[in-house]
């Protein structure tokens, strides 16, 4: 049965329309019902016969089950928790609380050492209610130029979702945040850069737009580490160095390999200006949660069916059929694919695990607007190796939602931190970090701060900028007075078997998991009840979405034959000409590119009302 | 709903436009031929005017038909009711958002406004926020940019004062947000050359000015050796009387001196990593031993030869101008 305490779901909440930019005709033809009564299950209308069955309401599995569908497969996607999202749920605090019951008591696989403290202002009238938050267990953060973006709009699964921009991207330094110089326009003006370092910057981003064609320049350095390369060949000095790796590739340590440094560097510069001048966007009312929600709500339209509360008890391959433990049954032609967390008992076929993610979440007193750019909601800080008082040798990354996300009620932020250190040194590395982000945010918004101006600059056009850089100065002089208040504070060690690197690039999929994995199954363990059960990846350290459409793809791939017509689908309008404006984000699209679909295989005259709006602007150099 | 493959669609769809496309040709060559057989019978109405509105709905480009309704609109600007202007004003800017490339269009705007008797000096201020805004979306337009010198030139005898200060603001702003814009480089020229012209500084300005313009032009050569409009500009520095008049002699060969080393700085950094010189640097190289050499001042080592015959590899297109020089 549902539990009764739950965020309002997709259905319920009715989207914004005021940040579609007037094409009312767009609404009109909205053609996928508002699905009350998804959630309900249903059993009297269970198929027999499906041709996929998936477990786990994850991610990837949710746009599997969209692709699926949408293909003209008979898809059964259950989960065995009472919401959705799995993996990457957005849960409230309630929900929080049995979850980490359940992952201490050992009921969630891949999941361990939860720790949770809630303070008494949250709760039944008290000042906060447990459902005004949404948590995610995997936050996350969608490039403009990705795959997940534009299968979010081929798909049209955008418009159950709403997103804000992020374009404030700290780097934490000496104990103070820097900001990023990212664009020709930053460098130029800059004058806290030397000539020569102003010259060397622009020559490597110039470089890395177009890296693959210039093999010449990297490869000598292709098996060292992006670090040396950017030492050595660009002659960059380490603030430019640790920006560039740690806060714009977003790496994890820096004994990143060139190329998939360079890859991750590229996939920053070329999603910003796509849709304005920031690079990512995020979900409001929570990130993969909603994401996930969203396709399995176009999988139910494209006739998925959907049962919450149902776990798989075991599956018999040579009868193909799998039987769950309320003793339904159904028979599955083609495949099973399930997350491992939704693994019956009896098990013998999940991968292994060898790889740690830690991750904190606060929930905080304070809205932390200093720390967001006017207009947003949310800001990504990251701690490059060394830069914390425990010495941590690998990254921590942050990101900080306000209540503008509508994550959180107004006057509270909700931190996520997260490293790939394991053990105990996670544990430091994860607390200095938050004292580091609490002492800054005290200091910040402290009204001891006489010359405000200071901190707020307002640049030509009359955008405010973040002066970080001012900020971080007198940082070391400040007392702070008062202390950030917790709502809560929660803390856990997830386990995958993706390697923290190798999730950008499909080409870079060379350890092939999933191939293994599937030849494994023909392994059969007799008294094993996931025989021929085929387990998706769970979610790593990435806090991109970048992973999700290729595990997707390989998935799908293995059940279709061939990932040709992965989300190929041609959703019939009205008005040919209407063209999907693509995510919506907060004010009007003021970009009008050239639009060009890097996935459309048909370079036709534009003739078609184009579906897939992608607009490329690049970077111009 | 589902499973219709995009290929089949989209060759329907093809046809389909092929027939209205034959459709839209048959009406727009009855309308022009109407139209220009009522401009050979010299035909001044309002109907006649409608009806060029209607060609340059389709056809912007079509400069006869402008020049006709300009015939027109002088035979009825007598009779015209008052709003007549601000319409045509209105019309052009209609066709300018969807083409702002077209020349006859910059064209009849200009003539609209420079023949409004009444256009107030509110008008021609209104005029250059039009301006800002379109150079806001598309910096390089250079239409925009003679336009807006247009504008700016008129608007500075109807308030008799020159412009030419903020204007330089302004075209800072644009470089600042993006160096190559050539445009805009090239609008800084000129009201750098108005502003010494028309004295508008004192000595001691235009020294700063000179001084804060060499560093400008440094920080955009060390931060894209590449980019041609900056070179353009350097060159144009250089060599120019401004900086000769205001720079004393020595000042002047100091500047040369500290140039040419950036410069030699940037070409041995661009041959360290990619084992090629700097086309821009060689070519800048031997502009300044030639501004060095008209000093009178005896210079040490010209490597001008040298410099020339690096460009001949490194630029092959080039060759016979680099030859012709050599042989000078």
């Amino acid at each position: 049965m549902l539990s009764p305490e739950r965020r309002t779901s997709m259905a319920e909440r009715r989207p914004s329309f005021a940040n579609f930019s007037g094409n009312s005709n767009h609404i009109d033809t909205l053609m996928v019902p508002h699905l009350a009564g998804i959630e309900d299950p249903l059993p009297e209308t269970t198929p027999e016969k499906v041709d996929v069955l998936i477990a786990g309401t994850g991610l990837v599995e949710s746009v599997l089950a969209a692709a699926l569908a949408w293909q003209g497969s008979t898809v059964l996607h259950v989960d065995t928790n009472d919401y959705y999202g799995d993996s990457a749920a957005t849960l409230t605090v309630d929900q929080i609380k049995n979850w980490v019951n359940r992952v201490n008591n050992n009921d969630i696989i891949s999941y361990n050492n939860a720790k949770l403290y809630l303070s008494t202002s949250i709760g039944p009238s008290c000042k906060y209610m447990s459902k005004d938050f949404g948590i995610d267990l995997s936050p996350k953060i969608l490039f403009a130029k990705s795959d997940l973006l534009s299968i979010l709009v081929k798909s049209r699964v955008h418009q159950y979702l709403e997103f804000q921009s992020l374009s404030t991207f700290h780097t934490y330094e000496n104990d103070s945040f820097e900001k990023l110089t990212n664009t020709k326009q930053d460098i130029f003006t800059d004058q806290n850069l030397s000539l020569m370092t102003k010259r060397n910057l622009m020559k490597f981003l110039k470089f890395v737009l177009n890296w693959e064609e210039m093999p010449e320049i990297w490869q000598p350095y292709a098996d060292k580490s992006i670090t040396q390369f950017l030492f050595e060949k660009f002659k960059l000095e380490k603030p430019q160095v640790f920006e560039l790796v740690f806060s714009i590739g977003l790496c994890c340590s820096v004994d990143t390999k060139v190329p998939l440094a360079l890859h991750r560097i590229r996939r920053y510069l070329i999603s910003y200006d796509v849709y304005g001048p920031f690079p990512v966007l995020y979900s409001k009312y929570g990130g993969a949660g909603e994401v996930s929600q969203g396709f399995c709500r176009s999988a139910a339209v494209a006739g998925a069916t959907y049962k919450l509360n149902e776990k798989l008890y075991s599956y018999n391959p040579t009868t193909q059929v799998a039987t769950f433990t309320d003793g339904s049954k159904v028979t599955v032609t083609e495949k099973i694919i399930m997350s491992p967390t939704q693994a019956p008992e009896g098990n013998q076929h999940i991968p292994d695990q060898k790889y740690e993610v830690n991750r904190m979440v606060c929930l905080v007193e304070k809205d932390c607007k200093e720390w967001f750019s006017e207009d947003e909601s949310a800001a990504v800080v990251v701690f490059p190796p060394g830069s914390l008082k425990s010495g941590n040798k690998h990254v921590v990354q942050t990101l900080i939602l306000g209540a503008g996300s509508e994550c959180c009620p107004q006057n509270t932020s909700i931190w996520y931190l997260s490293t790939i250190e394991s053990g105990v040194r996670a544990e430091m590395d994860l607390d200095a970090a938050l004292e580091a982000l609490e002492v800054s945010i005290v200091r910040e918004s402290s009204s001891d701060i006489t010359d405000n101006n200071d901190i707020v600059k307002i640049d030509e056009d009359g955008r405010p900028i973040i002066n970080s850089v001012r900020l971080g100065q007198s940082f070391k002089e400040y007392i702070p007075r008062e202390s950030v208040q917790h709502l809560m504070k929660l803390s856990y060690t997830q386990y995958t078997s993706t390697p923290p690197f190798d999730v950008v690039n499909p080409a870079l999929f060379d350890n092939d998991e999933l191939n293994n994995r599937a030849n494994s199954v023909n392994k059969f363990i007799p008294n094993a009840s996931d025989n021929g059960i085929i387990y998706t990846a769970m979610p790593s350290s990435e806090i991109s979405y970048d992973e999700v459409v290729t595990a997707a793809k390989v998935l799908y791939e293995k059940i279709v034959g061939s990932d040709d017509d992965f989300f190929d689908v041609d959703f019939e309008d009205e008005d040919n000409d209407t063209v999907p404006q693509g995510a919506s984000v907060n004010g009007t699209i003021s970009y009008e590119n050239a639009i060009d679909d890097d996935d459309d295989e048909d370079v036709d005259m534009g003739i078609r009302g184009d579906d897939s709006n992608e607009f490329v602007g690049q970077m111009e150099i | 709903m589902h499973g219709i493959k995009r290929k089949q669609y989209s060759r329907e769809i093809l046809k389909q436009k092929r027939l209205q496309d034959q459709l839209k040709i048959k009406t727009y060559n009855k309308l022009v031929d109407e139209t220009l057989t009522i401009r050979d019978n010299k035909i001044f109405t309002s109907e006649s005017l409608q009806l060029t509105s209607k060609v340059l709905e389709l056809n912007p480009e079509f400069n006869t038909v402008w020049n006709y309704r300009r015939d027109i609109i002088l035979q009825l600007q007598d009779t015209a009711p008052p709003e007549f202007w601000e319409n045509e004003l209105q019309f052009t800017m209609e066709k300018l958002k969807r083409f702002p490339k077209v020349y006859w269009i910059w064209n009849h705007r200009i003539w609209v406004l420079n023949n409004y008797s009444q256009a107030s000096t509110k008008i021609w201020i209104r005029e250059l926020s039009i301006v800002d805004k379109l150079l806001s979306m598309d910096a390089r337009n250079y239409h925009g940019w003679h336009y807006r010198r247009l504008i700016v030139k008129n608007l500075e005898t109807l308030k008799n004062q020159l412009m030419d200060k903020e204007e330089l603001g302004y075209v800072t702003t644009v470089i600042n947000k993006n160096i190559s814009n050539y445009s805009a480089w090239h609008q800084r020229v000129q009201l750098i050359t108005n502003l010494f012209k028309e004295h508008e500084l004192n000595k001691k300005e235009m020294k700063k000015m000179v001084l804060d313009e060499i560093s400008y032009i440094t920080n955009a050569i060390y931060t894209d050796a590449d980019d041609q409009s900056v070179w353009f500009y350097t060159n144009w520095f250089i060599e120019n009387d401004i900086v000769r008049l205001v720079l004393t002699n020595e000042e002047y060969m100091k500047m040369l001196g500290e140039m040419k080393e950036n410069i030699i700085l940037i070409n041995n950094d661009d041959l360290e990593f990619s084992g090629k010189e700097n086309n821009w640097c060689l070519k800048m190289l031997i502009v300044i031993e030639g501004a060095l050499k008209s000093t009178g001042h005896a210079v040490e080592t010209d490597h001008t030869k040298e410099y020339l015959n690096k460009l001949i590899d490194l630029d092959p297109q080039r060759k016979n101008r680099y030859l012709y020089l050599l042989s000078k």
